[in-house]
């Protein structure tokens, strides 16, 4: 007879959490609209539109080149320009370098970047330089530097300071100490995160171009937009192979370089 | 009979760092040419159409933080943005768990199943959230729905392979102990693998509902309703004094969600301690 007791009063302890936990669940289900009946009429109309889709138009093919490769410049454009400013930003950023007031605002500025998502930003900025692949850049740009930024700078916090120490008992300034002591020790991990960046914002390049950047984003949009399905899913195998193509290549150039580092 | 002095040959011989850093140097210089050229960008635009940005700030402040009692519908979709991210979180981490476990190479039941879904899950990784999300518009219909169930999509190829990796690495010592004492296939998953992946497992659900909520905010523009919706439409009519205060309500809402996240992960960290 004890067996119900003591099964319980075992689990009575998970009750409370676990209805709070159903109840929310619930309540963001009725928020989100959520809908079996939805659900079971999108998946039969989704069987139905794979007709559309299929084939593919591989005649559009050519024409989603060009596109394919303004979505992976606006990366590479802002990849690079992106770490070099979260250098900037790091150092300005690190307690061990820059001034307490200095550091605080960096900190909060790169914060701040990071709360936006890149999308918001370029709403913003296409408001301001009008629609493109400038727009597109930007945006990327702050948004690389508020992920880089700080990684950067919680890196130089971390450098150390016995280097630091040494370079500045041999009458270095302040600059050749950030050359020749600090910058060194985190070099390695700021191009294995910029290569990890760049991945992200090859991402973020095929979204931004749905809202205006251009590229393949765009060609995607307005392929549905006109109802030309077929011309679609070029569209999207070509990002989808864009993705993939940039998530193989940073991996291997990562491996190669910790192989590199290896050596030394 | 002379000897002529031993010539040493003196070739000039850059080091290797030299060359490497040459080698770089010209590589980013031409690629990011091409790049510039290739999108026609002139990257003193900035500079010059700087006043752009003056003109458009100016027309933002100050925000329009009326806004935020005046109309109501704000908050609602304030809500509806963190239960869209709340619920593919989720939902995606449930239905992940289920592909890992036929994904891993110790728990698959069959190889044929292993290597379909892994070649489902890659899928899902590459495809870029916003094709999703236009497919799914047409399927079920401009809404939260769409929205919440292509973030879904998102987090099933993100999770998959990271649980079925945690799954990969579980120590076989308690599975094979489990196992002799007579316990059912399930029973190992419960007593064994469960108890092994289950942190690995809480730490990605709070990363993942940390991407999602920024996703969902993001999604909204395109149709999935919630507050980037709202900013979209604030923008299109060239509101930007309501643009700026939606944003301001975006960045209060991120950071705390934030904080909420890491002080309920604290707390479950802190009940897994207890219990061991």
């Amino acid at each position: 007879m004890d067996w119900g007791d003591v099964n319980l009063r075992r689990y009575s302890k998970h009750a409370k959490p676990v209805l709070v936990f159903a109840l929310l669940v619930l309540f963001a289900a009725w928020e989100c609209e959520v809908s079996l009946a939805d659900l079971a009429n999108g998946l039969r109309k989704g069987l139905m539109m794979i007709n559309l889709f299929f084939p593919p138009d591989w005649q559009a093919f050519a024409r989603m080149v060009q596109p394919a490769l303004a979505t992976v410049a606006v990366a590479a454009l802002a990849t690079p320009i992106g770490a070099v400013c979260a250098v900037v930003f790091g150092l300005a950023g690190a307690s061990n370098i820059a001034p307490r007031w200095l550091r605080f605002t960096t900190r909060s500025l790169i914060a701040l970047e990071r709360g936006i998502p890149e999308i918001v930003l370029l709403l913003i900025l296409v408001a301001a330089f009008g629609m493109g692949a400038f727009a597109g850049v930007i945006a990327l740009v702050i948004g690389s530097i508020g992920m880089l930024g700080k990684l950067v700078a919680d890196a130089i916090e971390e450098i150390d300071a016995r280097t630091v120490d040494s370079v500045e008992c041999v009458g270095a300034t302040r600059a050749q100490v950030i050359r020749y002591a600090v910058l060194p020790q985190v070099f390695p991990s700021l191009v294995a995160n910029t290569m990890f960046r760049f991945e992200v914002n090859i991402r973020a390049s095929v979204l931004l171009g749905a809202v205006g950047a251009g590229g393949i984003g765009y060609e995607l949009t307005v392929a549905i937009n006109q109802l030309e399905y077929r011309k679609a899913t070029v569209a999207a195998i070509v990002s989808l192979a864009l993705v993939f193509l940039a998530e193989r290549g940073s991996d291997i150039l990562r491996s190669r370089m910790v192989a590199a580092e290896r050596l030394q | 009979m002379s000897t002529a002095p031993l010539q040493v040959p003196q070739t000039v011989m850059p080091s290797v760092i030299f060359r490497r850093r040459t080698v770089t140097i010209v590589a980013g210089v031409s690629i990011t040419g091409v790049a510039l050229a290739m999108l026609s960008v002139n990257p003193f635009e900035f500079i010059r159409d700087f006043h752009f940005v003056v003109n458009l700030v100016s027309q933002m402040l100050p925000p329009n933080l009326e806004l935020l009692w005046r109309k109501t519908s704000i908050w609602s979709s304030l809500v509806q943005t963190v239960a869209m991210a709340f619920l593919a979180t989720l939902g995606g981490a449930a239905i992940a768990f289920l592909f890992a476990l036929l994904a891993a190479t110790n728990t698959t039941p069959s190889q044929v199943a292993r290597f379909a879904v892994r070649l489902i899950l890659t899928t899902e990784r590459c495809t870029p959230n916003i094709v999703v999300l236009l497919v799914l518009l047409i399927a079920v219909g401009i809404g939260p729905f769409a929205a919440m169930l292509s973030l879904l999509v998102g987090s099933i190829g993100m999770f998959g392979k990271l649980f079925a990796d945690a799954i990969e690495q579980v120590d076989i010592g308690p599975v094979e102990s489990t196992a002799a004492s007579g316990a059912s296939r399930l029973q190992i998953l419960r007593y064994a693998v469960l108890p092994q992946v289950a942190p690995s497992i809480v730490a990605n659900v709070f990363y993942a509902f940390d991407v999602n909520l920024r996703a969902a905010v993001a999604l909204g523009v395109f149709g999935g309703g919630g507050i980037g919706f709202e900013l979209n439409v604030a923008r299109s009519v060239l509101r930007y004094r309501d643009m700026l205060a939606c944003l301001l309500v975006i960045i209060v809402m991120i950071n705390l969600m934030e904080r909420i996240a890491d002080h309920v992960r604290r707390r479950i960290f802190a009940l897994e301690t207890e219990l061991k």
